[in-house]
């Protein structure tokens, strides 16, 4: 795996055809003539967002058949969504949590308060 | 469709505003206290064996955040501004497994009184420091979030 895999992940992602082909895949394998189909887009053109998307990891051709479908692959897509979720969740579960041990911290000082004049 | 992308609007930021009923000292203090921190950064369950805060402009943030499984999440980061009680910005970097950062992110903590409790507004936003971030961040302006959660979605099923 390449150290700056994830990066290599978004740069492919971050083109709009490149994103609406990988859409396109997720319904089934499709020919480069299919995916050129909604695009008003040459077959060359098409064949060279393939190939980002194919170095990246996202898709996978197969060489056997003539006319080459292509399949999307989850894996780096998952290592992206996953780190998606894991960045929402960190900030909303920590601040939760901060706001829990605030309330902790005040209690205990006022306990703490309230048994001073209890105490020796 | 989840509530919310990751970048919140067209700013690509994802701004989280909390009101604690705490003074603004207590809560400036839980942020910049290692002690403190290490016990409520990240999420429910995570523990962070190792939290160093040197918390001043240009001083270094290192945390190693625990997850239940055991896999360790090395951040590292750096203070930008710490402007006591009222404000903080850092930028932060999530480490690769060999140690390489996958991007950058920066962080403001405004922390604002309200009463005897305070509010405060909490904005990261990614910048990028690698050649290769540039298309991820002219990405983001496009809105790709919409597109991962909907592969999320589609991941989800498979």
């Amino acid at each position: 795996m390449a150290p700056d895999h994830l990066s290599t992940t978004l740069a492919a992602l971050s083109d709009p055809t490149r994103r609406a082909i990988l859409a396109r895949l997720t319904a089934g394998q499709a020919t480069v003539t299919e995916l050129a189909a909604p695009f008003a887009m040459s077959l060359p053109a098409v064949s060279r967002h393939l190939k980002v998307l194919e170095h990246a990891g996202l898709i996978t051709r197969r060489r056997e058949a003539q006319w080459r479908p292509c399949r999307i692959k989850a894996g780096p897509l998952k290592d992206v969504a996953d780190w998606v979720a894991h960045y929402r969740r960190f900030w909303t579960e920590s601040l939760d949590r901060l706001d829990d041990y605030l309330r902790d911290v005040q209690k205990k000082e006022k306990n703490h308060g309230y048994r001073k004049p209890h105490g020796k | 469709m989840a509530t919310g992308s990751l970048m919140a609007n067209e700013e690509q930021e994802l701004v989280l505003t909390r009101v604690f009923d705490a003074p603004r000292e207590l809560v400036f203090n839980a942020w910049t206290d290692p002690k403190q921190v290490e016990q409520w950064w990240g999420p429910r369950g995570f523990t962070n064996p190792v939290c160093d805060l040197d918390v001043r402009p240009g001083g270094a943030i290192r945390i190693h955040m625990r997850a239940p499984d055991g896999t360790v999440y090395p951040m590292t980061g750096v203070y930008n501004e710490v402007v006591e009680p009222e404000r903080l910005v850092f930028t932060s970097a999530a480490l690769d497994a060999d140690g390489n950062p996958m991007f950058e992110v920066l962080t403001t903590v405004i922390f604002a009184e309200q009463g005897s409790k305070t509010k405060q507004i909490l904005r990261a936003r990614v910048i990028k420091t690698t050649a290769q971030a540039a298309p991820y961040i002219a990405g983001m302006e496009q809105g790709w979030t919409q597109s991962l959660e909907r592969l999320a979605e589609f991941l989800a099923k498979t």
